[in-house]
């Protein structure tokens, strides 16, 4: 059971945590000053220290497996101290090719070179999968101001300065752009202390190795406030262009849907710059498309407008989409097309990310743009049978809408010319009189629209069927759904909705087995006793147990309370004690 | 000394591998050495032998050890042993027109081992090289009071070579993977001067498992403890061999063979010991042996090579590299869990 270490927040597979010493750490961090060596069983016998001796983390005697060991020496001889349980905080040495599960606070993993991505990415799986999820794990001897943000996406969450002290010793001057041999530099790219009014001739070897520790730390800060803010894959998807390897290691991770999609959460506040070509493959991205195809169904058949994404979001809020809004006057159910979230139906847009997303525009689509945008409007256009479907889009959207109408045997009209732009009055007044006949949707009516489209996506496909008499208080978007005279659920900042304890019946989130007692504020982990496997950050979550039950908020995902024994498990946001 | 099951079926399984096609009419490899002896620097004969190897490598055998790859695969009769005999002899007259007054065997395994070399061949190979010091390399546990005896007066001046590897029974246990213990080196050791031989010991610096500082500081502690009990001390820095777990780890960034700036460092803290104190190494500069950073190799093994020859430990000072600082905080930093660092 892990004492020493707590996974305070997270963002995707990256956290933020606080190893629980005297002064405490957050990590990602590096840790080689606070760890205490109880020596190499490989050299000499070494017994188990006593927990008065203990200062830091006491790195238990260890039987290291260097990367190319024998299988049959890492199954038989590895030292994991699974029966040691010292009230200090300890950490176990274990090989990321055969990482055994011990209870202990961090896990300092061997067997891995920097630069194999594949085996890098392997690793940070099967770390994460076999150790306890409230275990540090510490990658040795590889961090260096270009990769750390890199290796701490992956989920590793503590590092050393040894890899940049030994080499910056060696000469090797590094920065978040790489490493270059000192005497390559015609001048200093850096202004730390080292750094400062010197030049690459001055430097000498243990300065070079100073300011690489300080370039590491530095680094180390970004990425804990990159995490802090919710911010770190836009960082990293940007930052592992310094090499190679590390391009690799994001593209492969991004082949582990399940490992992503566990970590990511459904909702938050953050902003997502989808800037580069990866952003398309983000669990966000390929989650919204999936729950548009698979949750969310068309409120009218008669007519639909596909439109433009603007660049402020909610797009309702741009003046392009109050000018669309104005000409189509709810007589047509309205569709935005957009890259890279593909089809966001209007009562989507404050939904994560589509209210969050920014994405450069230039007019000119990658192929794998729209390939994508095309393939997930073929399907809308297939599972939501409009009998008109009016094309509201600028010149640069053609082809590939075009091709989406066709596979999905669609005939749509074109309001919007070649050679116009969607927001010319002449195109406006098109569109206004193209849908003159149709039916006006009405306030309330589109307000349940917005309700349920929300409630779809959040909680499965038809989660309102049955509810009938429910209906729509406040204004858009700061709506709330009422039956009778109570209220069931709330949309909040996150574009979510946020259930009350009548709501729970009407709704049916997943749910988490506690132990007999009454949370104050938060559910924590070790109070947990059983949860369901679909829970994901963010998440709406019902909380039952002998003495009470109540609504609130996932901070963790569902394998992930089961398993941890520190740090809060669901925030409290509906308590009812009198069970 | 019981090693670890674990260790020997990987080794098994390592060597397995191997397809041993060696000829056994020619010895493995034969060359002329220069060595440092108690009578001086001198030219060797330096001959390995071509047998059926090493009894222990046949069970799993030392970690970074490969030669029992290149031995036959089965048992070489006396007829086959000299011609081998015969070859290296033929070698050393067309290198040379007088003879060598230093002969070192070596069969990768252990020269009084009867089964590798049967005692015919054994005394004929001796009995060839009568007015010469003749240096054989045998495990302790085949160093016995005849066989030395015998051995002892069929040749000038006999050395008996111990592959100790190191005086630590731990790190010869876990990482050389290797059974004896010290006691039965020191047991051979007496037995060999009692016989009227000298003792030359073999260590091994930087065995697999081993950081660089732990190497240095068990190179220095062995080279000083088996200088008790031999006039000469070896030390190998570990080279990567073929069909070894040292390579294994070699090929995945695992394992690097000792910096020179060690083997330097070594033989200047050990050259006050009365023994002499040498090393040899085998594929200097290279990536599988002992190697610095590429630019100061040539400098520093001609150095070490020098002070072989000399035991002038002023030369030992004398090479200089700016990898040397990062040599220094290697030591320092370089923890198992994360070595090799550099």
């Amino acid at each position: 059971m892990t004492q020493y270490f707590e996974v305070v927040d997270r963002d995707g597979p990256a956290r933020l945590g606080e190893l629980r010493i005297t002064p405490p750490v957050t990590t990602p961090a590096t840790v080689d000053d606070v760890l205490e060596d109880y020596g190499s069983l490989w050299t000499d016998e070494h017994a188990t220290p006593e927990e008065d001796d203990v200062g830091g983390v006491a790195v238990l005697p260890h039987r290291a497996m260097p990367s190319g060991t024998p299988e049959e020496i890492l199954e038989a001889m590895q030292e994991t101290h699974g029966d040691v349980d010292l009230d200090v905080a300890t950490a176990a040495v274990t090989s990321v090719d055969a990482p055994e599960a011990s209870g202990h606070d961090m896990h300092v993993l061997t067997g891995l070179r920097e630069g194999d991505s594949r085996r890098v990415v392997e690793a940070a799986l099967d770390c994460r999968r076999s150790l306890a999820p409230d275990s540090a794990l510490y990658l040795p001897g590889v961090a260096a101001p270009a990769n750390v943000a890199t290796l701490a996406y992956l989920g590793f969450d503590c590092f050393d300065s040894d890899y940049a002290a030994v080499h910056g010793r060696g000469g090797s001057y590094m920065t978040t752009d790489g490493e270059v041999a000192v005497e390559k530099l015609d001048e200093l790219p850096c202004c730390c202390t080292v750094c400062r009014d010197s030049s690459p001739d001055d430097l000498s070897p243990e300065e070079v190795a100073e300011h690489n520790v300080f370039a590491l730390e530095a680094e180390l800060s970004r990425v804990r406030s990159k995490i802090a803010d919710g911010r770190l894959r836009d960082y990293v998807e940007g930052q592992c262009r310094s090499e190679r390897w590390q391009v690799e290691v994001l593209r492969l991770l991004d082949e582990e849907e399940t490992y992503l999609e566990r970590r990511t959460p459904v909702a938050r506040t953050t902003e997502m710059d989808c800037n580069v070509s990866e952003s398309m493959d983000r669990i966000e991205v390929q989650r919204f498309a999936e729950r548009v195809i698979e949750r969310y169904t068309a409120p009218r058949s008669d007519a639909c407008v596909l439109l433009p994404c603007s660049a402020g979001k909610p797009y309702s809020l741009s003046r392009s989409h109050s000018e669309f809004r104005e000409a189509i006057a709810g007589r047509a159910h309205e569709v935005i097309v957009t890259s890279p979230l593909a089809v966001v139906p209007r009562g989507l847009e404050n939904v994560y990310p589509a209210a969050h997303y920014d994405v450069p525009v230039t007019g000119r689509w990658t192929p794998t743009e729209q390939e994508f945008v095309e393939d997930v409007l073929t399907r809308y256009l297939e599972l939501n049978r409009y009998e008109d479907v009016y094309v509201h889009l600028p010149e640069d959207y053609r082809p590939f809408v075009e091709s989406a109408c066709s596979s999905a045997d669609v005939e749509p009209s074109f309001t919007c010319r070649d050679d116009e732009h969607p927001r010319d009055d002449e195109a406006l007044e098109r569109l206004r009189t193209s849908l003159d006949g149709l039916q006006t949707s009405g306030r309330q009516r589109e307000r349940r629209w917005y309700a349920r489209a929300v409630a779809d996506h959040q909680f499965g496909e038809d989660s309102w069927d049955s509810l009938d008499d429910l209906r729509i208080q406040g204004q858009m978007p700061r709506i709330r759904v009422m039956q009778d005279d109570r209220q069931l659920a709330a949309l909040t900042e996150y574009g979510s909705l946020a259930l009350t304890l009548e709501g729970v019946e009407a709704f049916e989130p997943p749910d988490v087995e506690i132990e007999p007692f009454v949370p104050e504020g938060s559910v924590l982990a070790p109070g947990v006793v059983d949860a369901d496997d679909s829970i994901r950050v963010a998440d709406e979550v019902l909380f039952e147990g002998e003495e009470c039950r109540g609504v609130g908020r996932a901070e963790m995902g569902g394998r992930e309370m089961r398993d941890s024994s520190r740090g809060v498990a669901v925030s409290v946001r509906h308590l009812d004690d009198s069970v | 000394m019981e090693t670890h099951a674990a260790v020997n079926d990987a080794m098994r399984r390592i060597r397995s591998r191997k397809e041993r096609d060696a000829d056994p009419e020619e010895p493995i490899r034969v060359w002329i050495d220069r060595d440092r002896t108690p009578d001086g620097v001198g030219d060797s004969l330096t001959i390995v032998f071509n047998t059926d190897g090493c009894r222990w490598a046949r069970a799993g055998g030392c970690t970074m050890c490969g030669y029992v790859g290149e031995s036959n695969p089965g048992a070489v009769d006396t007829e086959s042993l000299l011609n081998q005999l015969e070859h290296a002899l033929e070698h050393e007259r067309t290198e040379r027109d007088d003879e060598c007054p230093i002969v070192k065997m070596y069969t990768s395994g252990t020269f009084f081992d009867r089964r590798e070399i049967p005692p015919e061949a054994r005394h004929r190979i001796l009995d060839s090289f009568r007015d010469r010091r003749v240096v054989v390399e045998s495990l302790p546990d085949f160093v016995e009071t005849d066989v030395v005896e015998d051995a002892v007066d069929r040749v000038r001046d006999l050395d008996v070579a111990i592959g100790l590897e190191t005086a630590d029974d731990h790190v010869r246990r876990e990482c050389v993977n290797k059974y004896f213990d010290y006691q039965e080196f020191v047991r051979a050791a007496e037995v060999a001067d009692d016989a009227g031989a000298g003792v030359k010991s073999y260590l091994l610096m930087k065995p697999p498992f081993v950081t660089e500082k732990e190497a240095l500081e068990d190179a220095v502690y062995s080279v000083r403890e088996s200088a008790e009990h031999s006039h000469t001390v070896s030390v190998n820095p570990c080279n990567i061999q073929r069909y070894t777990l040292v390579d294994r780890q070699h090929y995945r960034d695992g394992y690097r063979p000792p910096w020179l700036w060690t083997v330097v460092e070594m033989l200047k803290r050990t050259a006050d010991e009365d023994a002499i104190v040498v090393s040899h190494p085998v594929a200097p500069g290279g990536d599988r042996g002992a190697h610095n950073c590429g630019e100061c190799d040539d400098d520093v093994y001609d150095a070490i090579q020098a002070y072989n020859e000399t035991g002038d430990a002023s030369i030992l000072e004398e090479p200089d590299c700016s990898c040397r600082e990062q040599w220094m905080e290697l030591l320092e930093r370089e923890r198992s869990w994360h070595a090799p660092l550099a």
